[in-house]
């Protein structure tokens, strides 16, 4: 049983990238950054999907659930700077700090 | 294909059709026609989720699969309809009728914007309900996802966009747990159907281990908690409902948090079942939600807050009732999705009615308006006291169910906690309707007269299902044990 | 082929934590693309070659030109971007964190012994991506068009500047 073979270190490095896109999507003030986070963090996911299908023997199942991963990820990227943009619009900044009128 | 088939098909079809109608008629005309097509829609939804449900208990079908436009071959994944799933599809309609009422009065102008978005949301919703394999329920939960932020920040106001954009921030974090679960399955099981995963899971003849089992399970819960509202993830809630048009708040709280949410957890314990972790963890949230909700919604001071913390703590009842883990809990759970629907959705009628009325929703602004309108105020009263589970309203059987299956299975705790967080659900409705409806009359509301039209038709609509639910749910039992379920 | 994916994770990781700690945003939309490619390429050894051609020409070209034309409608200088988001020292953490997490996971992954199930890799024979997607997958395919459909209909919401 090897450990360091690579399925096991993709395993590993796929859990850092998220661990990172998780860490950008809560420590960043900027709302576009908060965009690039969820898209690495869904790269992230992409690369266990693959490595999953690698695995399992069923490598044309994993790839169509990895172009329909890929729609879904351009969608939210829209509509996220879309609404990033309608904010920088009422508030000249794209400065999440700005965002407090909402309490309770 | 059958009749059930053609009647099933009509979930996704109709939907589409409108969307198509809608975009394809000149702006006039579609400005005025769009949002009757609308409430079509969802009369349709409803009546055909009647009929299937009786076609299928007429037939003695379990649940019945069909496919849409193009065949496929004999073990892919169809599309499937059962008794659970109907009557999801039922509130479905039902709560996008009162979310049609209400913006007949309150979406000024965008209404060709608001019908585009809500099917988008129907369609994600229905789709939700009637897919076999879990990649595909992810998949139509984001489109229920994408559809709620935009219909939240449609109105571009400055709180619309700060809560549409906390609700995606969160959403994305729960879509990326839910994303790193499903590898973990495929890897093991090789396919994502659920007929695939329930033999599969948890064997560990060919040495694959049970601790990629629980690691998926516990991304899979914690990724829907986030969707569901349950505590400690509910931030976004509140910050959503308020911000939106209500309307909007309607459908969120009516039936986005529970479809998305809690109809998921349904399909997970059903799938796990083997797996021990699971309830625990549901019972534990559960009760944690309950009591977290009615706490905090104690001190709020806007009317839709303490509607959405409510929301929080009545999600926690369901939680409860799925994680029995038996028949009786699972069908208490389902009647008390329908209940929340139904008096969710008369507290936001009233919402709304107070707000076209008075112009503001601050609870300390507002006094003794139930000499002025009574409608409103004998709503209210209604809605209340079925959220606190007082007989004869609906709100008492449902709660009922849940409290025994819980004394059933020996989680006598959870079953006095769920007991007397109703006193908790009473004290702050109490103090919401006694500040709101009695008291001292304010001076500057002096002209002011009871919500009329669609408002006013929605609340005596929902007041009478609420009554009319609490009194025929004997009925509804005695069928059921007839049927051999309970 | 294993030489070739690892020094593509490398990259990938490396690139993912530039996107996250830099301050220029066109910089970081430019180190995500990377990214994808690095991805691309690992998807392409391990089989998945149509996966890995979209990955390639939506992630790395069509998410690129979103963001920078996102970023174009807000841009602000450099020096102004520095003081006031602070994203450097506030992601400071990062690279340390990711260290410990490594160290941590590779040592649970030893002492756990974890294996993923081995698979026959001749088994890996390409069968038909486009049978499989159009003839056993219809709810994604039907998911596909109606989050397309919600696509649109929320670029028409948001971006409309006028009543």
């Amino acid at each position: 049983m090897n450990v360091f073979g690579f399925e096991n270190i993709i395993l590993i490095v796929g859990f850092l990238l998220i661990i990172s896109g998780c860490y950008c999507l809560i420590r960043t003030y900027h709302l576009l950054k908060i965009t690039i986070g969820i898209e690495l963090a869904m790269k992230a996911v992409t690369l266990f999907i693959t490595l999953a299908g690698f695995v399992n023997g069923n490598v044309d199942l994993a790839q169509s659930f990895v172009i329909t991963t890929i729609v879904i990820e351009v969608v939210v990227t829209v509509v996220a700077a879309g609404i990033a943009i309608n904010l920088y619009r009422k508030y000249g900044s794209m400065d999440i700090r700005n965002l407090r009128k909402l309490k309770g | 294909m059958s009749a059930i088939a053609y009647i099933a098909v009509s979930f996704l079809v109709v939907p589409l059709i409108i969307i198509l109608i809608n975009n394809l008629l000149s702006k006039r005309a579609a400005g005025r026609v769009s949002i009757y097509l609308a409430g079509a829609c969802a009369i349709i939804q409803m009546a055909a989720s009647i009929t299937d449900f009786f076609l299928l208990s007429v037939n003695h079908l379990h649940e019945y699969d069909f496919t849409l436009l193009w065949n496929m071959e004999e073990d892919a994944e169809h599309f499937g309809v059962t008794a659970l799933s109907l009557v999801i599809l039922f509130c479905i309609g039902f709560v996008s009728l009162i979310s049609v009422l209400i913006a007949l009065r309150t979406i000024g102008n965008k209404k060709i914007s608001y019908v585009n978005l809500l099917m988008t949301l129907i369609l994600g919703m229905n789709g939700m309900v009637i897919v076999t394999d879990l990649f595909s329920l992810y998949v139509f939960l984001e489109i229920v996802g994408i559809s709620s932020f935009v219909l939240i920040a449609m109105f571009h106001s400055e709180t619309g966009l700060e809560g549409a954009f906390k609700y995606l921030v969160m959403s994305a974090l729960a879509s990326i747990f839910i994303l790193t679960g499903l590898p973990f399955i495929f890897m093991q099981t090789g396919s994502l159907q659920y007929s695939d995963i329930g033999t599969n899971i948890l064997s560990t003849g060919d040495g694959s281990q049970p601790l990629f089992t629980y690691a998926a399970v516990i991304l899979l819960i914690s990724g829907f908690a986030i969707k569901t509202g349950a505590v400690p993830f509910h931030s976004w809630l509140p910050d959503a409902h308020q911000s939106a048009d209500t309307a909007v708040s309607v459908l969120l709280s009516g039936i986005v948090i529970k479809v998305a949410g809690i109809y998921s957890f349904i399909v997970l314990a059903d799938l796990f079942k083997n797996v021990p972790v699971i309830n625990t963890m549901l019972a534990i949230m559960g009760t944690v939600s309950i009591i977290t909700g009615a706490l905090l919604a104690l001190r709020q001071t806007h009317f839709k807050r303490i509607v959405a913390y409510s929301s929080v703590s009545q999600m926690g009842y369901i939680l409860l009732g799925i994680s029995t883990g038996s028949t009786l809990g699972l069908v208490g759970a389902v009647a008390h999705i329908f209940n929340h629907a139904a008096f969710k959705s008369t507290l936001f009628a009233n919402a709304a009615a107070l707000h076209e009325q008075t112009g503001t929703l601050d609870i300390n602004e507002m006094g003794g308006l139930q000499s002025r309108m009574p409608v409103t105020g004998f709503s209210n009263i209604a809605a209340f006291l079925s959220t606190a589970g007082i007989p004869p309203f609906a709100g008492f059987w449902s709660k009922l169910l849940i409290i025994m299956a819980l004394w059933n299975n020996n989680s006598r705790v959870y079953a006095g906690i769920a007991l007397f967080s109703s006193i908790l659900t009473a004290a702050y409705f109490l103090r919401m309707q006694k500040k709101v409806f009695f008291g001292k009359f304010p001076a500057k509301y002096a002209e002011l007269k009871e919500i009329g039209g669609s408002i006013k038709f929605a609340e005596i609509m929902l007041t009478i299902a609420i009554i009319g639910t609490g009194v025929c749910f004997p009925l509804a039992l005695l069928y059921l044990k007839g049927r051999g379920i309970l | 082929m294993e030489a070739v994916i690892y020094i593509c994770l490398g990259l990938m990781l490396a690139f993912g934590v530039m996107a996250v700690m830099l301050h220029s945003m066109t910089k970081s939309a430019i180190a995500l693309a990377a990214a994808s490619a690095a991805l691309g390429i690992i998807m392409y050894e391990m089989g998945s070659v149509w996966a890995a051609l979209i990955e390639i020409s939506v992630c790395s070209g069509l998410v690129t030109v979103i963001f920078i034309s996102a970023i174009s409608l807000s841009n602000m200088e450099k020096k102004e971007l520095e003081k006031v988001y602070e994203d450097k020292k506030r992601m400071s953490l990062l690279p340390v964190i990711l260290i410990v997490s490594g160290v941590v996971l590779v040592i649970a992954a030893m002492a756990l012994g974890v294996s993923l199930p081995k698979v026959d890799h001749a088994a890996n024979v390409a069968g038909d991506l486009r049978e499989i997607l159009w003839n056993n997958r219809q709810a994604d395919i039907w998911g596909q068009i109606i989050i397309m459909i919600t696509g649109s209909a929320a670029v028409v919401v948001l971006f409309r500047e006028r009543d």
